[in-house]
Protein backbone atom coordinates (compact mmCIF):
# COMPACT_ATOMS: atom_id res chain seq x y z
CA UNK A 1 0.00 0.00 0.00
CA UNK A 2 1.24 3.42 -1.03
CA UNK A 3 1.57 5.90 1.96
CA UNK A 4 -1.70 7.62 2.08
CA UNK A 5 -1.62 11.47 3.28
CA UNK A 6 -4.92 12.98 4.89
CA UNK A 7 -5.57 14.43 1.87
CA UNK A 8 -5.12 11.80 -0.46
CA UNK A 9 -7.10 9.49 2.15
CA UNK A 10 -10.09 12.17 2.26
CA UNK A 11 -9.73 12.28 -2.20
CA UNK A 12 -10.63 8.67 -1.59
CA UNK A 13 -13.23 8.76 0.95
CA UNK A 14 -15.08 11.72 -1.91
CA UNK A 15 -14.74 9.33 -4.72
CA UNK A 16 -15.71 6.07 -2.85
CA UNK A 17 -18.36 8.66 -2.16
CA UNK A 18 -19.63 9.19 -5.63
CA UNK A 19 -19.00 5.87 -7.14
CA UNK A 20 -21.26 4.30 -4.51
CA UNK A 21 -23.82 7.30 -4.99
CA UNK A 22 -23.81 6.40 -8.43
CA UNK A 23 -24.93 2.23 -8.78
CA UNK A 24 -28.48 3.27 -7.86
CA UNK A 25 -29.07 6.83 -6.46
CA UNK A 26 -27.36 9.51 -9.14
CA UNK A 27 -26.23 9.61 -11.66
CA UNK A 28 -25.87 6.34 -12.88
CA UNK A 29 -23.04 7.08 -15.32
CA UNK A 30 -21.05 3.99 -14.92
CA UNK A 31 -18.42 5.33 -12.53
CA UNK A 32 -19.17 3.28 -10.18
CA UNK A 33 -18.34 0.15 -12.54
CA UNK A 34 -15.59 -1.10 -11.19
CA UNK A 35 -13.54 -0.18 -14.63
CA UNK A 36 -13.66 3.25 -14.07
CA UNK A 37 -13.59 3.26 -10.13
CA UNK A 38 -10.10 1.25 -9.97
CA UNK A 39 -9.00 3.42 -12.53
CA UNK A 40 -9.64 6.38 -11.13
CA UNK A 41 -8.34 5.16 -7.72
CA UNK A 42 -5.48 4.38 -9.28
CA UNK A 43 -4.47 7.58 -10.42
CA UNK A 44 -5.25 9.42 -7.62
CA UNK A 45 -2.82 6.95 -5.67
CA UNK A 46 -0.10 7.28 -7.82
CA UNK A 47 -0.47 3.69 -9.34
CA UNK A 48 -3.07 3.49 -12.09
CA UNK A 49 -1.41 -0.13 -13.47
CA UNK A 50 -2.77 -1.19 -9.92
CA UNK A 51 -6.03 0.87 -10.71
CA UNK A 52 -6.63 -1.36 -13.49
CA UNK A 53 -5.21 -5.09 -12.26
CA UNK A 54 -8.27 -4.39 -9.59
CA UNK A 55 -10.81 -2.59 -11.46
CA UNK A 56 -10.50 -5.50 -13.88
CA UNK A 57 -10.95 -7.98 -11.91
CA UNK A 58 -13.36 -6.45 -10.12
CA UNK A 59 -15.35 -6.01 -13.40
CA UNK A 60 -15.30 -9.49 -13.85
CA UNK A 61 -17.15 -10.65 -10.47
CA UNK A 62 -19.74 -7.01 -11.49
CA UNK A 63 -20.15 -8.65 -14.99
CA UNK A 64 -22.19 -11.60 -13.34
CA UNK A 65 -24.54 -9.37 -11.83
CA UNK A 66 -27.97 -8.09 -13.84
CA UNK A 67 -29.13 -5.25 -11.60
CA UNK A 68 -32.77 -5.84 -12.80
CA UNK A 69 -36.27 -5.21 -10.60
CA UNK A 70 -35.28 -5.46 -6.95
CA UNK A 71 -32.47 -8.20 -6.69
CA UNK A 72 -29.67 -7.83 -4.06
CA UNK A 73 -26.12 -7.64 -5.37
CA UNK A 74 -23.01 -6.48 -3.73
CA UNK A 75 -21.45 -2.86 -4.17
CA UNK A 76 -18.16 -3.21 -6.06
CA UNK A 77 -17.83 0.26 -6.43
CA UNK A 78 -16.30 1.20 -2.96
CA UNK A 79 -14.77 -1.91 -2.48
CA UNK A 80 -12.62 -1.48 -5.74
CA UNK A 81 -11.38 2.40 -4.22
CA UNK A 82 -10.46 0.44 -1.25
CA UNK A 83 -8.59 -2.42 -2.83
CA UNK A 84 -6.86 -0.23 -5.15
CA UNK A 85 -5.71 1.54 -2.63
CA UNK A 86 -4.17 -1.45 -0.45
CA UNK A 87 -2.48 -3.02 -4.14
CA UNK A 88 -0.93 0.89 -4.93
CA UNK A 89 2.37 0.75 -4.74
CA UNK A 90 3.32 -3.38 -4.82
CA UNK A 91 3.81 -5.51 -7.75
CA UNK A 92 0.50 -6.85 -8.74
CA UNK A 93 0.88 -10.52 -8.25
CA UNK A 94 1.74 -10.50 -4.74
CA UNK A 95 -0.78 -7.89 -3.63
CA UNK A 96 -3.66 -8.62 -6.07
CA UNK A 97 -4.93 -11.35 -4.23
CA UNK A 98 -5.03 -10.00 -0.63
CA UNK A 99 -6.41 -6.74 -1.84
CA UNK A 100 -9.22 -8.64 -4.11
CA UNK A 101 -10.04 -10.66 -0.84
CA UNK A 102 -10.69 -7.69 1.02
CA UNK A 103 -12.47 -6.14 -1.78
CA UNK A 104 -14.86 -9.15 -1.69
CA UNK A 105 -15.73 -8.85 1.46
CA UNK A 106 -16.10 -4.66 1.70
CA UNK A 107 -18.59 -5.79 -1.86
CA UNK A 108 -20.71 -7.78 0.54
CA UNK A 109 -21.13 -5.72 2.79
CA UNK A 110 -21.57 -2.40 0.79
CA UNK A 111 -24.82 -4.67 -0.56
CA UNK A 112 -26.06 -5.55 2.38
CA UNK A 113 -26.10 -1.43 3.69
CA UNK A 114 -27.41 -0.69 0.34
CA UNK A 115 -30.33 -3.09 1.43
CA UNK A 116 -30.29 -1.47 4.87
CA UNK A 117 -30.40 2.13 2.93
CA UNK A 118 -33.59 1.25 0.97
CA UNK A 119 -36.01 -0.07 4.37
CA UNK A 120 -34.94 3.27 5.41
CA UNK A 121 -36.40 4.98 2.51
CA UNK A 122 -39.30 3.13 2.98
CA UNK A 123 -39.51 3.88 6.85
CA UNK A 124 -39.07 7.62 5.99
CA UNK A 125 -41.66 7.66 3.21
CA UNK A 126 -44.42 5.55 5.73
CA UNK A 127 -43.51 8.69 8.14
CA UNK A 128 -44.44 11.18 5.50
CA UNK A 129 -47.39 9.41 3.98
CA UNK A 130 -49.91 11.53 4.77
CA UNK A 131 -48.04 14.87 3.24
CA UNK A 132 -47.43 12.53 0.48
CA UNK A 133 -51.51 11.46 0.20
CA UNK A 134 -51.97 15.31 0.53
CA UNK A 135 -49.89 15.89 -2.17
CA UNK A 136 -47.13 18.17 -1.37
CA UNK A 137 -44.56 18.59 -3.25
CA UNK A 138 -42.12 19.59 -0.33
CA UNK A 139 -42.63 16.02 1.23
CA UNK A 140 -41.38 14.65 -2.27
CA UNK A 141 -38.41 16.52 -1.94
CA UNK A 142 -37.01 16.34 0.96
CA UNK A 143 -37.81 12.19 0.79
CA UNK A 144 -35.64 12.64 -2.37
CA UNK A 145 -33.09 14.51 -0.87
CA UNK A 146 -32.69 12.40 2.33
CA UNK A 147 -32.88 9.22 0.01
CA UNK A 148 -29.48 10.74 -1.70
CA UNK A 149 -28.08 11.86 2.07
CA UNK A 150 -28.55 8.49 3.47
CA UNK A 151 -26.78 6.65 0.33
CA UNK A 152 -24.23 9.30 0.32
CA UNK A 153 -23.39 8.50 4.04
CA UNK A 154 -23.27 4.79 2.79
CA UNK A 155 -20.59 5.04 0.24
CA UNK A 156 -18.28 7.65 2.54
CA UNK A 157 -18.50 5.20 5.53
CA UNK A 158 -18.09 2.01 3.61
CA UNK A 159 -15.04 3.52 1.87
CA UNK A 160 -13.64 5.03 5.07
CA UNK A 161 -14.24 1.97 6.94
CA UNK A 162 -12.47 -0.14 4.09
CA UNK A 163 -9.04 2.30 4.00
CA UNK A 164 -8.68 1.63 7.84
CA UNK A 165 -9.18 -1.91 7.39
CA UNK A 166 -6.61 -1.93 4.66
CA UNK A 167 -3.95 0.13 6.80
CA UNK A 168 -4.30 -2.51 9.15
CA UNK A 169 -3.98 -5.34 6.98
CA UNK A 170 -1.33 -3.22 5.28
CA UNK A 171 0.67 -2.92 8.62
CA UNK A 172 -0.02 -6.03 10.79
CA UNK A 173 -0.41 -8.77 7.37
CA UNK A 174 2.59 -10.36 6.45
CA UNK A 175 2.37 -12.79 3.38
CA UNK A 176 5.09 -15.14 2.31
CA UNK A 177 5.43 -14.82 -1.57
CA UNK A 178 3.84 -18.17 -2.47
CA UNK A 179 0.57 -17.83 -0.64
CA UNK A 180 0.26 -13.93 -1.55
CA UNK A 181 0.71 -15.07 -5.40
CA UNK A 182 -1.19 -18.13 -4.63
CA UNK A 183 -4.09 -15.42 -3.43
CA UNK A 184 -3.74 -13.75 -6.78
CA UNK A 185 -4.12 -16.85 -9.17
CA UNK A 186 -7.35 -17.63 -6.60
CA UNK A 187 -8.77 -14.30 -7.15
CA UNK A 188 -8.50 -14.06 -10.67
CA UNK A 189 -9.79 -17.48 -11.37
CA UNK A 190 -13.19 -16.99 -9.16
CA UNK A 191 -13.19 -13.79 -11.17
CA UNK A 192 -12.85 -15.32 -14.62
CA UNK A 193 -15.27 -18.35 -13.53
CA UNK A 194 -18.05 -14.95 -12.94
CA UNK A 195 -17.53 -13.40 -16.09
CA UNK A 196 -17.54 -16.78 -17.72
CA UNK A 197 -20.53 -17.67 -15.98
CA UNK A 198 -22.53 -14.58 -16.70
CA UNK A 199 -21.97 -14.57 -19.76
CA UNK A 200 -22.82 -18.24 -20.76
CA UNK A 201 -26.10 -17.49 -18.88
CA UNK A 202 -27.15 -13.93 -20.72
CA UNK A 203 -25.92 -15.68 -24.11
CA UNK A 204 -28.65 -18.22 -23.23
CA UNK A 205 -29.12 -20.70 -26.59
CA UNK A 206 -29.55 -18.43 -29.45
CA UNK A 207 -27.35 -16.16 -31.39
CA UNK A 208 -25.73 -14.64 -28.85
CA UNK A 209 -24.49 -17.68 -28.14
CA UNK A 210 -22.49 -18.02 -31.72
CA UNK A 211 -21.19 -14.82 -31.39
CA UNK A 212 -19.89 -15.44 -27.68
CA UNK A 213 -18.15 -17.89 -29.60
CA UNK A 214 -16.76 -16.58 -32.46
CA UNK A 215 -15.75 -13.25 -30.33
CA UNK A 216 -13.71 -16.06 -27.81
CA UNK A 217 -12.04 -17.26 -31.06
CA UNK A 218 -10.62 -14.14 -31.90
CA UNK A 219 -9.96 -13.34 -28.53
CA UNK A 220 -7.74 -16.31 -28.06
CA UNK A 221 -5.96 -15.74 -31.85
CA UNK A 222 -5.32 -11.86 -30.49
CA UNK A 223 -3.91 -13.25 -27.51
CA UNK A 224 -1.80 -15.38 -29.07
CA UNK A 225 -0.62 -12.62 -31.37
CA UNK A 226 -0.21 -10.25 -28.85
CA UNK B 1 -43.72 20.83 -22.90
CA UNK B 2 -42.63 24.06 -19.68
CA UNK B 3 -39.94 22.04 -17.35
CA UNK B 4 -38.97 19.53 -19.22
CA UNK B 5 -34.97 19.99 -18.88
CA UNK B 6 -35.51 20.15 -15.27
CA UNK B 7 -37.86 17.09 -15.62
CA UNK B 8 -34.85 15.23 -17.56
CA UNK B 9 -32.24 16.29 -14.94
CA UNK B 10 -34.29 15.15 -12.17
CA UNK B 11 -34.71 11.59 -14.00
CA UNK B 12 -30.85 10.96 -13.51
CA UNK B 13 -31.98 10.86 -9.90
CA UNK B 14 -35.15 9.10 -10.19
CA UNK B 15 -33.38 5.72 -8.08
CA UNK B 16 -32.72 8.60 -5.11
CA UNK B 17 -35.54 7.01 -2.81
CA UNK B 18 -35.60 3.57 -4.50
CA UNK B 19 -37.55 0.97 -1.46
CA UNK B 20 -38.82 -2.16 -1.88
CA UNK B 21 -42.75 -1.31 -1.09
CA UNK B 22 -42.93 2.27 -4.09
CA UNK B 23 -39.47 1.56 -5.63
CA UNK B 24 -39.36 4.69 -8.45
CA UNK B 25 -42.48 5.61 -7.36
CA UNK B 26 -41.11 9.23 -5.10
CA UNK B 27 -38.30 9.58 -7.29
CA UNK B 28 -41.09 9.69 -10.57
CA UNK B 29 -43.11 12.48 -8.21
CA UNK B 30 -39.76 14.23 -8.22
CA UNK B 31 -39.08 13.94 -11.58
CA UNK B 32 -42.51 14.94 -12.02
CA UNK B 33 -42.50 18.57 -10.58
CA UNK B 34 -41.48 20.49 -12.81
CA UNK B 35 -43.52 19.11 -15.69
CA UNK B 36 -46.79 19.49 -13.91
CA UNK B 37 -46.37 22.98 -12.88
CA UNK B 38 -48.38 24.69 -15.67
CA UNK B 39 -51.29 22.55 -14.15
CA UNK B 40 -51.14 24.50 -10.46
CA UNK B 41 -52.54 27.62 -12.05
CA UNK B 42 -54.75 25.48 -15.01
CA UNK B 43 -56.51 23.62 -12.24
CA UNK B 44 -54.99 23.26 -8.65
CA UNK B 45 -57.66 20.40 -7.55
CA UNK B 46 -56.41 18.45 -10.56
CA UNK B 47 -52.46 19.46 -9.85
CA UNK B 48 -52.65 17.81 -6.55
CA UNK B 49 -54.61 14.17 -7.29
CA UNK B 50 -51.75 14.29 -10.33
CA UNK B 51 -48.87 14.85 -7.58
CA UNK B 52 -50.33 12.07 -5.43
CA UNK B 53 -50.76 10.01 -8.63
CA UNK B 54 -46.92 11.00 -9.20
CA UNK B 55 -45.30 8.97 -6.58
CA UNK B 56 -47.85 5.70 -6.79
CA UNK B 57 -46.09 2.55 -7.25
CA UNK B 58 -43.49 2.48 -9.86
CA UNK B 59 -40.95 0.57 -11.50
CA UNK B 60 -38.78 0.23 -14.86
CA UNK B 61 -35.18 0.35 -16.23
CA UNK B 62 -34.36 4.37 -15.78
CA UNK B 63 -33.49 5.07 -18.77
CA UNK B 64 -36.50 4.57 -20.08
CA UNK B 65 -38.53 5.95 -16.98
CA UNK B 66 -39.23 8.95 -19.33
CA UNK B 67 -41.66 7.58 -21.36
CA UNK B 68 -43.96 6.92 -18.71
CA UNK B 69 -43.63 10.26 -17.18
CA UNK B 70 -43.53 12.24 -20.14
CA UNK B 71 -47.12 10.11 -20.92
CA UNK B 72 -48.41 10.57 -17.76
CA UNK B 73 -47.68 14.08 -17.21
CA UNK B 74 -49.42 14.51 -20.90
CA UNK B 75 -52.44 12.91 -19.80
CA UNK B 76 -52.80 15.17 -16.71
CA UNK B 77 -52.96 18.15 -18.93
CA UNK B 78 -55.27 16.66 -21.35
CA UNK B 79 -57.90 15.95 -18.27
CA UNK B 80 -57.59 12.01 -18.92
CA UNK B 81 -59.70 10.41 -15.65
CA UNK B 82 -57.05 9.42 -13.09
CA UNK B 83 -57.79 5.60 -13.05
CA UNK B 84 -56.82 5.43 -16.72
CA UNK B 85 -53.43 7.24 -15.61
CA UNK B 86 -53.13 4.77 -12.94
CA UNK B 87 -53.72 2.12 -15.43
CA UNK B 88 -51.29 3.40 -17.86
CA UNK B 89 -48.25 3.60 -15.15
CA UNK B 90 -48.83 0.21 -13.97
CA UNK B 91 -49.41 -1.19 -17.84
CA UNK B 92 -45.40 0.69 -18.65
CA UNK B 93 -43.59 -0.94 -15.52
CA UNK B 94 -43.24 -4.62 -17.39
CA UNK B 95 -42.21 -3.82 -20.82
CA UNK B 96 -40.07 -0.74 -20.08
CA UNK B 97 -38.67 -2.60 -17.43
CA UNK B 98 -37.49 -5.39 -19.95
CA UNK B 99 -37.17 -2.72 -22.84
CA UNK B 100 -34.50 -0.76 -20.64
CA UNK B 101 -32.90 -3.66 -19.28
CA UNK B 102 -32.15 -5.67 -22.50
CA UNK B 103 -30.94 -3.02 -24.13
CA UNK B 104 -28.91 -1.30 -21.53
CA UNK B 105 -27.61 -3.87 -18.64
CA UNK B 106 -27.52 -7.02 -20.98
CA UNK B 107 -27.03 -5.11 -24.43
CA UNK B 108 -25.16 -1.96 -24.84
CA UNK B 109 -23.66 -2.07 -21.06
CA UNK B 110 -21.29 -5.48 -21.89
CA UNK B 111 -20.62 -4.22 -25.36
CA UNK B 112 -19.19 -1.43 -24.05
CA UNK B 113 -17.00 -2.84 -21.14
CA UNK B 114 -15.77 -6.17 -23.09
CA UNK B 115 -14.58 -4.04 -26.05
CA UNK B 116 -12.97 -1.91 -23.21
CA UNK B 117 -11.65 -4.90 -21.13
CA UNK B 118 -9.86 -6.17 -24.61
CA UNK B 119 -8.21 -2.70 -25.51
CA UNK B 120 -6.81 -2.46 -21.63
CA UNK B 121 -5.66 -5.93 -22.48
CA UNK B 122 -4.18 -5.09 -25.13
CA UNK B 123 -2.14 -2.36 -23.54
CA UNK B 124 -4.06 0.61 -23.99
CA UNK B 125 -4.52 2.74 -20.48
CA UNK B 126 -6.60 5.11 -20.00
CA UNK B 127 -8.54 5.99 -23.22
CA UNK B 128 -10.93 2.26 -23.24
CA UNK B 129 -12.43 3.83 -19.57
CA UNK B 130 -12.87 7.22 -21.12
CA UNK B 131 -14.14 5.44 -24.22
CA UNK B 132 -16.72 3.59 -22.38
CA UNK B 133 -17.87 6.59 -20.06
CA UNK B 134 -18.12 8.97 -23.28
CA UNK B 135 -20.17 6.21 -25.23
CA UNK B 136 -22.24 5.11 -22.69
CA UNK B 137 -23.24 8.38 -21.01
CA UNK B 138 -24.13 10.04 -25.01
CA UNK B 139 -26.40 6.80 -26.07
CA UNK B 140 -28.12 7.20 -22.38
CA UNK B 141 -28.57 10.69 -22.36
CA UNK B 142 -29.65 10.83 -25.58
CA UNK B 143 -32.01 8.35 -25.51
CA UNK B 144 -33.68 9.81 -22.02
CA UNK B 145 -34.09 12.90 -23.62
CA UNK B 146 -36.25 10.82 -26.76
CA UNK B 147 -38.09 9.32 -23.95
CA UNK B 148 -39.71 11.90 -22.18
CA UNK B 149 -39.98 14.23 -25.48
CA UNK B 150 -41.71 10.59 -26.86
CA UNK B 151 -43.82 9.86 -23.87
CA UNK B 152 -45.08 13.59 -23.80
CA UNK B 153 -45.86 13.59 -27.16
CA UNK B 154 -47.88 10.58 -27.43
CA UNK B 155 -49.62 10.82 -24.26
CA UNK B 156 -51.80 7.69 -23.94
CA UNK B 157 -50.58 6.25 -27.28
CA UNK B 158 -47.03 6.05 -25.88
CA UNK B 159 -47.65 2.15 -25.85
CA UNK B 160 -48.03 2.34 -29.79
CA UNK B 161 -45.00 4.99 -29.63
CA UNK B 162 -42.64 2.42 -28.14
CA UNK B 163 -43.76 -0.24 -30.49
CA UNK B 164 -43.14 1.52 -33.67
CA UNK B 165 -39.42 3.32 -31.95
CA UNK B 166 -36.35 2.03 -32.99
CA UNK B 167 -36.30 0.49 -29.55
CA UNK B 168 -37.42 -3.26 -30.68
CA UNK B 169 -34.82 -3.17 -33.18
CA UNK B 170 -32.12 -1.67 -31.30
CA UNK B 171 -32.07 -5.09 -28.55
CA UNK B 172 -31.82 -7.13 -31.93
CA UNK B 173 -28.74 -6.01 -33.04
CA UNK B 174 -27.10 -5.07 -29.88
CA UNK B 175 -27.36 -8.70 -27.98
CA UNK B 176 -24.89 -10.42 -30.68
CA UNK B 177 -22.57 -7.57 -30.15
CA UNK B 178 -22.34 -7.54 -26.26
CA UNK B 179 -21.79 -11.63 -26.74
CA UNK B 180 -18.84 -11.04 -29.25
CA UNK B 181 -17.14 -8.35 -27.41
CA UNK B 182 -17.45 -10.60 -23.71
CA UNK B 183 -16.23 -13.64 -26.07
CA UNK B 184 -12.87 -11.54 -26.94
CA UNK B 185 -12.62 -9.70 -23.39
CA UNK B 186 -12.23 -13.10 -21.74
CA UNK B 187 -9.07 -15.04 -23.23
CA UNK B 188 -7.52 -11.57 -23.76
CA UNK B 189 -7.77 -10.57 -19.90
CA UNK B 190 -7.17 -14.21 -18.98
CA UNK B 191 -3.84 -13.83 -20.72
CA UNK B 192 -3.24 -10.04 -19.15
CA UNK B 193 -3.02 -11.46 -15.37
CA UNK B 194 -1.63 -15.15 -16.60
CA UNK B 195 1.37 -13.90 -18.95
CA UNK B 196 4.53 -14.31 -16.87
CA UNK B 197 3.11 -16.62 -14.27
CA UNK B 198 4.20 -20.18 -15.68
CA UNK B 199 2.27 -22.88 -16.58
CA UNK B 200 1.61 -24.69 -13.39
CA UNK B 201 0.19 -21.29 -11.83
CA UNK B 202 -2.12 -20.57 -15.32
CA UNK B 203 -3.41 -24.03 -15.56
CA UNK B 204 -4.52 -23.77 -11.43
CA UNK B 205 -6.19 -20.89 -12.66
CA UNK B 206 -7.99 -21.77 -15.64
CA UNK B 207 -8.97 -25.07 -13.17
CA UNK B 208 -10.48 -22.90 -10.10
CA UNK B 209 -11.89 -21.03 -12.45
CA UNK B 210 -13.78 -23.75 -14.33
CA UNK B 211 -14.81 -25.07 -11.18
CA UNK B 212 -16.37 -22.56 -10.14
CA UNK B 213 -18.47 -21.59 -13.24
CA UNK B 214 -19.69 -25.54 -12.69
CA UNK B 215 -20.13 -25.02 -8.94
CA UNK B 216 -22.26 -21.87 -9.24
CA UNK B 217 -24.02 -23.38 -11.76
CA UNK B 218 -25.00 -26.31 -9.82
CA UNK B 219 -25.63 -24.80 -6.50
CA UNK B 220 -27.15 -21.64 -7.96
CA UNK B 221 -28.21 -19.12 -5.58
CA UNK B 222 -26.87 -20.77 -2.26
CA UNK B 223 -23.61 -20.74 -3.56
CA UNK B 224 -22.73 -17.33 -5.58
CA UNK B 225 -19.65 -15.99 -7.18
CA UNK B 226 -18.60 -14.19 -4.51
CA UNK B 227 -19.18 -17.05 -2.02
CA UNK B 228 -17.54 -19.09 -3.51
CA UNK B 229 -14.40 -16.80 -4.47
CA UNK B 230 -14.59 -16.07 -0.28
CA UNK B 231 -14.37 -19.95 0.13
CA UNK B 232 -11.79 -20.34 -2.29
CA UNK B 233 -9.35 -17.93 -0.65
CA UNK B 234 -10.36 -19.13 2.94
CA UNK B 235 -9.30 -22.58 2.15
CA UNK B 236 -5.82 -21.39 0.83
CA UNK B 237 -5.13 -19.43 3.88
CA UNK B 238 -5.89 -22.58 5.33
CA UNK B 239 -3.87 -24.87 3.35
CA UNK B 240 -1.02 -22.85 3.69
CA UNK B 241 -1.12 -22.75 7.50
CA UNK B 242 -1.82 -25.88 7.76
CA UNK B 243 1.09 -26.50 5.08
CA UNK B 244 3.46 -23.81 4.86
Amino acid sequence: MSELTLASALLLVGWGTLVALDLVSVPQAMIARPIVAGAVAGWMTGDLDAGLRVGLLFELFALDVLPVGAVRYPDYGPATVVATALAAGAPWQFALGLSAALGLVLAVLGGLSLQLVRRLNARAIQRRAAALSAGESSAIRRLQYGGLLRDALRGGLLTALGLLAAWIIDTRVRLDGSTALGLTLVAVGCALSAAGGGALRSAGRGARLRWLAAGAVVGLVLAVLA
Amino acid sequence: MNGGWRAYLRLLAIQGTWNYERMLGVGMGYAAEPLLDDLKTIDPVRHSEAVVRSTDFFNCNPNLAGLALGATAKAEYDAVPGNQIARLRTALCSPLGALGDQLFWAGLIPALLGFAMAAIALGARWWPVLGFLALYNIARALTGIWALRTGYDSGMNVGAAIAKSWIPGAITRVGPVAGFAMGLALPLVATWYLRGIGWAGALGTLAVAATGVAVTRWYGVALTTVRFALLAILLLVLFRGIFP
